[in-house]
């Protein structure tokens, strides 16, 4: 009954290719200082210098070093994606199950208020949001965000590490190593984090919500409360762990969205200028499409990014039997649209 | 099914929305034109201008006498008055609007149209050679972001081959009249499609290869091969026809988001629709067009999942009985 996730991602191909694919990403984003050496951010007088021993794809238009900046947006990328995707997927889990478990009056009001979410277009709402909403973050909440983030992955860990075994450690070890070397990013990216978090957990919510009132009605809980089993023991050994799966599945799809929105802000401009994103160089890169350097400018950053949305489409799209049981070698559609 | 509670739920939407575009403006410190115009085009308002968008919207009433003047005012279609344009809000979206329903109805009717002849040809054969490799393929796709995706139609057609124009939705002050003219405009519109056709594509064809392939184990198709019909007629008329149902309704619902999906593709090529508005609107600090593109795309959505609501039960006889 039990889906076991890890089997499910280290049996199929994709599920593979995707892990080393996002592997490779999120060391490129650790070890950035030792790959890239150049600051991405410090400016020189040298500007569109073709690609050579020191600078390995040239220099943009402000004489940046492109593969640095090429190396440093896996870094905001990454961190963008997993900060909104643990907001969000807490958010949608705390609104899904209390909606279930509660019931009546809290669940209609609820469940109306989660749809008119899903009605409203994200991406109008989250340009107008940008406009009034600073980028930046006061020191206080980036300080309060941390508190939240390193309470929340010290409960995952407990979580992951008993249900994935050393799959989970690494995951844990690799998600705290990125959050501290990342740390000096908040600040700057704070903003878009909040907003894309607060209006990226209607659809979670929803399956989490159907998936919880379902479980309490399966058989294999009726019969284990046949057997006398206690309330917190079913929801120990029963509710939580189905969950999970699908946790993990909706948590996989907020990072690919957050991804993807991230760099969709960026590219329209919205954000702090001063962070380096793949989004910003695409952006950025568009404005000399004349010049030969579209070549070692563009086509880089957004290789990377689909390759980052690919790699966690793939480790998703592993993971859909995990959903849905029956579907168990096929892919659900509803995933794969990025919305916007 | 049109029912209280989709109904329910749309106002709520509507009332979510409504509240952002008045609260947000007034909420920021300072002067309220200041922050409903942005200080950039106060400057250069002209005192008379200045006087009169404080009359039109009680801007130097109360809160609750504004929140009425508001309401009025959008029961009247007075959006405000986009400083950019020099002209009022509404009139400039509907001017920008024929552009996005152009590309982005086009774009939704051949995308599920490919969509539904790949699913039928890949769930007809699963795990056959055209699946196997159309499966990671479209998989694959659906990681480029469209952004992405336009760019590069934009390299290879307009900036090396040069056979395509670059931006625009035809050439200015080219003269062209008549036949020529939509030559021109088809042009114009052939690679923004092509963008917005291959980023929807991989929804379409996922959904009718899964319905194609949960089709075929059906007793009917059983049924439809003894009575030693053609494969070609089984394959088209009876398992593809049942298997376009989920993805109409997943063209509905996205016709309802045209106007925020095709953003990104008009940007790029610089596609005159409400898209490139907006990302203009932003640009210029034009904050009235904006507030007014939130209420009119959410409005699109409503008034589309209104409408899908009133006709699904024709399209699925289903529903009605099984309430």
């Amino acid at each position: 009954m039990h889906v076991d996730p890890k089997r499910e991602l280290t049996k199929s191909k994709g599920g593979r290719t995707g892990l080393v694919l996002l592997l490779i990403m999120v060391l490129i984003a650790i070890f950035a200082p030792l790959i890239a050496p150049i600051d991405p951010l410090e400016q020189t007088v040298n500007s569109f210098q073709p690609p050579s021993w020191e600078h390995p794809l040239g220099t943009n238009h402000a004489g940046q070093d492109i593969w640095s900046q090429l190396v440093y947006g896996a870094r905001t990328s990454l961190l963008v994606g997993l900060l909104v995707a643990l907001f969000s997927t807490i958010l949608a889990a705390l609104i899904g199950t209390s909606s279930a478990l509660i019931g009546g009056v809290y669940d209609r009001v609820v469940m109306r208020i989660v749809d008119a979410f899903i009605i409203i277009p994200l991406i109008i709402l989250l340009i107008l949001l940008s406009v009034y909403i600073s980028p930046n973050l006061s020191t206080g909440a980036v300080i309060g965000i941390e508190i939240v983030i390193a309470f929340v992955l010290a409960s995952m860990s407990i979580y992951m590490i008993k249900r994935l075994g050393w799959l989970g450690m690494v995951i844990i070890g690799l998600m705290v190593v990125l959050l501290v070397i990342s740390q000096n990013l908040l600040t700057g990216t704070g903003g878009v984090i909040i907003i894309l978090s607060l209006l990226c957990w209607q659809g979670g919510a929803r399956t989490l919500r159907s998936q919880t009132l379902s479980l309490k009605e399966r058989p294999h809980i009726e019969a284990a409360l046949g057997f006398g089993a206690s309330k917190w023991y079913i929801i120990r050994r029963h509710i939580i762990p189905d969950l999970g799966t699908l946790l993990t599945a909706d948590f996989i799809f907020c990072v690919r969205r957050a991804v993807f929105l991230q760099a969709g802000l960026a590219f329209l401009g919205i954000g702090n200028p001063n962070i380096v994103s793949w989004g910003s160089m695409i952006s950025d890169a568009r404005q000399w499409i004349f010049l030969d350097v579209w070549l070692w400018w563009l086509i880089p950053a957004g290789v990377a990014l689909s390759l980052t949305i690919v790699a966690i489409t793939l480790i998703g799209s592993a993971l859909e039997p995990a959903l849905d049981p029956r579907l168990r070698g096929e892919l659900s559609a509803q995933n794969f649209e990025l919305q916007s | 099914m049109l029912t209280r509670k989709n109904l329910i739920t749309y106002l709520i939407a509507l009332a979510i929305i409504l509240t952002l575009n008045f609260f947000l403006p007034r909420m920021m410190p300072g002067d309220p034109l200041m922050a409903i115009y942005g200080d950039e085009a106060l400057v250069q308002m002209s005192p008379e201008l200045r006087a009169e968008l404080i009359q039109r919207f009680d801007l130097d009433k109360s809160l609750g006498q504004q929140f009425i003047t508001y309401w009025i005012n959008l029961f009247r279609g007075d959006l405000g008055y986009s400083y950019s344009f020099n002209a009022p809000v509404l009139e400039v979206i509907f001017a920008h609007l024929p552009y996005t329903l152009l590309l982005g109805g086009l774009g939704l009717i051949f995308s599920t149209m490919f969509g539904i002849l790949l699913g039928i040809e890949s769930g007809w054969r699963r795990d056959g050679k055209f699946d196997k490799g159309m499966l990671p393929g479209m998989v694959g796709l659906s990681g480029f972001p469209d952004f992405f995706l336009g760019i590069l139609l934009l390299l290879l057609f307009a900036v090396n081959l040069r056979i395509l124009p670059l931006f625009g939705a035809e050439n200015a002050y080219s003269g062209l009249t008549g036949f020529d003219r939509i030559i021109d405009c088809l042009k114009h519109l052939i690679l923004p499609l092509i963008a917005l056709i291959l980023a929807r594509l991989t929804g379409g064809y996922l959904l009718t290869r899964n319905t194609m392939i949960s089709v075929l184990k059906e007793p009917y198709m059983l049924l439809a091969r003894a009575k030693g019909l053609e494969p070609h007629t089984v394959k088209y008329k009876h398992a593809g026809r049942n298997s376009m149902l989920p993805v109409l309704t997943s063209t509905g619902i996205w016709m309802g988001f045209m106007i925020s999906g095709v953003l990104f593709i008009e940007v790029i090529f610089a596609y005159p629709g409400v898209g490139l508005l907006t990302y203009n609107a932003l640009t210029f600090r034009d904050y009235p067009v904006l507030q007014g593109m939130l209420l009119i795309s959410a409005l699109c959505v409503l008034v589309i999942n209104f409408i899908i609501d009133l006709l699904y039960p024709r399209l699925d006889p289903r529903v009605s009985y099984a309430r």
